[in-house]
């Protein structure tokens, strides 16, 4: 059995490439079957997805402890997530990055392969949504499946949802990716932590489902999940604010969707970085274009 | 056939449209959309011949499926967890009414403490409402199981209405490959619908009367014989099943190794799978241990259980629910059924909100079994943190 875990943040599409991979295994005559998992269904939130596949029909339902490939789709991750968690020994990561495989830091002596998905998703699809440029690298990384198997099952399952110049599309970015990937040996020299959580006894549980925002054992916790994970860091543009153009409208405050803009006291505003996705909603409602975005992930 | 990968929810849409639905009352919900949308674009694509009918809420959604079911047309609809207590008061009707709906329930954790993930504290309750409810285990029991349901409740003994149940995400959102069959092999096995009970304008009727104190009784104990006599059709209908498609689930239950089996767990949903993979590893031990998957808690199969569990001397239950101090469901109704078989029944409560079964969490269960403990409560939380 061959089993697969993917890293990625929610929206990037890491179940959709859970599942064209688990496709791409059936048209090569194999048993498949991937499922998501994540906690508040929130743009930006990482989460993992997971697949397996073999020879014959798979009974085993739980999550993957003991991936033989992580997939890690926004290498930000990488600083967030224990991504290489119980990975098999010879087993190997494909990582969404500029860098070669012997810059990227997983912890563990590994076989990697790292591909600029990003670029090639903002080139081939306009969006920086990764997943079909993933998919092509991961044919490459390991023979489990082959890349004409992996491109037959974009062209069908993106074809299905979003139609058929999609597919094709999207099955271009994977073949782009699949020639692009560089393969090397990853970095073993952070440790390997688990995210820290608030784990209590059925005793210590508040009572009444209540949960102030405070620290519990150095751990931020509190309603929602944002306390434990920065959304905002995958972003593919930032916001520049200009303080002196500002005609403190609030407009921007108003319209983030994230919650993202402070409102200062005389009305002028913060950005927080660290849950600013990038969208830009702020700076094409601003009048006087006191917001202006900048190109990569920080200023 | 074809070969399809599919959702767990993407496969019950593709049943649905297969076994001809007329009208599909809906209102949608995580993790239950799936269906909602597939459905909606098979109509919406003219793929599939049905009044697709979105409502303002569940009890709607639910009341519109009893109105439709009542003009004598077959009917779909499907919901999840809160979903489904608004529905609940419209249940009721259906089955004492004789309209043989056809509903999907993606079981999610019902609130407060809300989650998105698996628990059955959604559909255990709704076993008292006169439903048939069952639960699979995979997407192809899931297609398969739509269409047994349709020939099941349109049986002219049984017509009632039936729930199936879907872990939400593990099944649901968990692509696995489907063999869909071809629609001339569906329409061979599916008859047309001939409904009991419609409102005919040819001959006038009241159906849903005001019942005195002087006919309730006859009326409930009408449903709850039916209910215990339908047991046989699912076995029924299930083998017909089989010598239709190949592909058969053993009816009510189904039991895995459990021919000379010593040691037996009742587990229920895709609970099963990983707990074969278990059951496999402590064989090869050369532990006597046997698994029975209930699949249909109502009808519940009191006598195929009980012949099933012949020659076992210690019995545990899996539960993905609590009746708030009670036991788990599925706990009550098997030891009440097994009443008198002598051996030792314990409770096995764990994946409560979605939290992963492992194969170490079903061997944990197993090793409870083997040394029989159980005296006191008989109830264990298997990953609970904190002692019991």
């Amino acid at each position: 059995m061959y089993e697969i875990r993917f890293h990625g943040r929610g929206g990037q599409g890491a179940v959709m490439a859970a599942q064209t991979i688990a496709e791409a295994a059936v048209y090569e005559g194999l048993e498949a079957i991937a499922f998501p998992f994540f906690g508040a269904e929130r743009r930006g939130a990482p989460i993992m997805a997971f697949a397996r596949i073999d020879d014959k029909k798979i009974s085993l339902r739980t999550q993957v402890y003991q991936p033989d490939m992580v997939v890690v789709m926004e290498e930000s991750l990488i600083e967030i997530e224990p991504v290489a968690d119980g990975l098999k020994p010879g087993g190997c990561a494909v990582v969404n990055s500029k860098l070669s495989p012997n810059q990227i830091d997983l912890g563990v002596k590994a076989r990697c392969a790292t591909v600029d998905a990003t670029s090639i998703a903002l080139e081939m699809l306009k969006a920086p949504i990764v997943n079909t440029a993933i998919l092509g690298a991961m044919a490459r990384a390991d023979d489990f499946v082959s890349i004409k198997a992996v491109k037959e099952a974009i062209a069908s399952r993106f074809g299905e949802h979003l139609g058929e110049e999609a597919g094709r599309i999207n099955a271009q970015a994977a073949q782009m990716a699949y020639e692009k990937v560089s393969i090397g040996e990853s970095l073993a020299q952070r440790p390997i932590t688990k995210r820290k959580m608030w784990l209590p006894t059925w005793q210590e549980m508040p009572p009444g489902v209540a949960l102030y925002h405070e620290k519990r054992g150095e751990i931020e916790v509190g309603p929602g999940s944002s306390w434990q994970t920065r959304t905002g860091t995958w972003r593919t543009k930032t916001p520049r604010y200009l303080r002196d153009k500002c005609v403190r409208c609030a407009r921007c405050w108003f319209i983030c969707p994230d919650a993202a803009i402070k409102r200062e006291a005389d009305d002028h505003i913060d950005i927080n970085y660290d849950y600013c996705k990038g969208c830009g909603m702020c700076a094409s409602i601003c009048p006087a274009k006191a917001i202006e975005m900048t190109k990569g992930a920080k200023l | 056939m074809k070969v399809k990968v599919l959702s767990g929810d993407h496969a019950v849409a593709y049943a649905v449209k297969m076994c001809n639905v007329d009208v599909i009352p809906n209102y949608p919900i995580t993790p239950q959309t799936l269906i909602i949308e597939k459905l909606s674009d098979f109509v919406f694509d003219g793929e599939c011949d049905a009044t697709f009918m979105p409502a303002d809420s569940e009890h709607s959604a639910m009341s519109m499926a009893i109105g439709a079911a009542a003009t004598g047309v077959r009917t779909f609809t499907a919901t999840a967890s809160q979903g489904l207590a608004l529905m609940h008061e419209m249940l009721y009707v259906a089955p004492q009414t004789r309209l043989p709906i056809v509903m999907a329930n993606v079981n999610r954790s019902l609130g407060a403490g809300s989650g998105i993930w698996a628990e059955y504290n959604d559909s255990m309750p709704e076993r008292e409402s006169g439903w048939m409810q069952c639960y699979v285990e995979d997407a192809q029991e899931a297609f398969d199981t739509i269409v047994q349901a349709y020939r099941l409740c349109e049986d002219q003994r049984v017509m009632l209405p039936l729930m199936m149940c879907l872990d939400a995400f593990v099944l649901s959102h968990t692509v696995e490959k489907v063999l869909l069959p071809e629609q001339a092999e569906v329409d061979a096995f599916l008859p047309r619908f001939r409904p009991l009970n419609f409102l005919d304008t040819q001959n006038p009727k009241f159906i849903n009367i005001a019942v005195t104190p002087a006919h309730s009784m006859e009326m409930r104990y009408q449903l709850d014989h039916l209910m215990r006599e339908t047991s046989s059709v699912v076995d029924e209908v299930d083998a017909l099943f089989g010598k239709h498609f190949g592909r058969s689930y053993g009816g009510s239950i189904q039991p895995y190794r459990m021919e000379d089996a010593e040691h037996a767990l009742i587990t229920l949903g895709t609970a099963t799978s990983t707990a074969r993979v278990a059951v496999d590893e402590l064989r090869k031990e050369g532990k006597k241990v046997g698994l029975i998957k209930l699949k249909y808690i109502r009808p519940f199969p009191h006598e195929q259980l009980r012949k099933a569990l012949r020659g076992v001397s210690s019995l545990g239950v899996f539960d993905r629910s609590i009746a708030v101090n009670g036991f788990g469901p599925v706990f009550t109704e098997v030891r009440n059924s097994c009443y008198g078989m002598g051996m030792p029944i314990t409770n096995h409560i764990a994946g409560i909100g979605g939290r992963d079964l492992t194969v170490a969490t079903f061997k944990g269960m197993f090793e409870k079994i083997m040394r029989k403990e159980g005296a006191g409560r008989d109830c264990f939380w298997h990953g609970l943190r904190g002692d019991m």
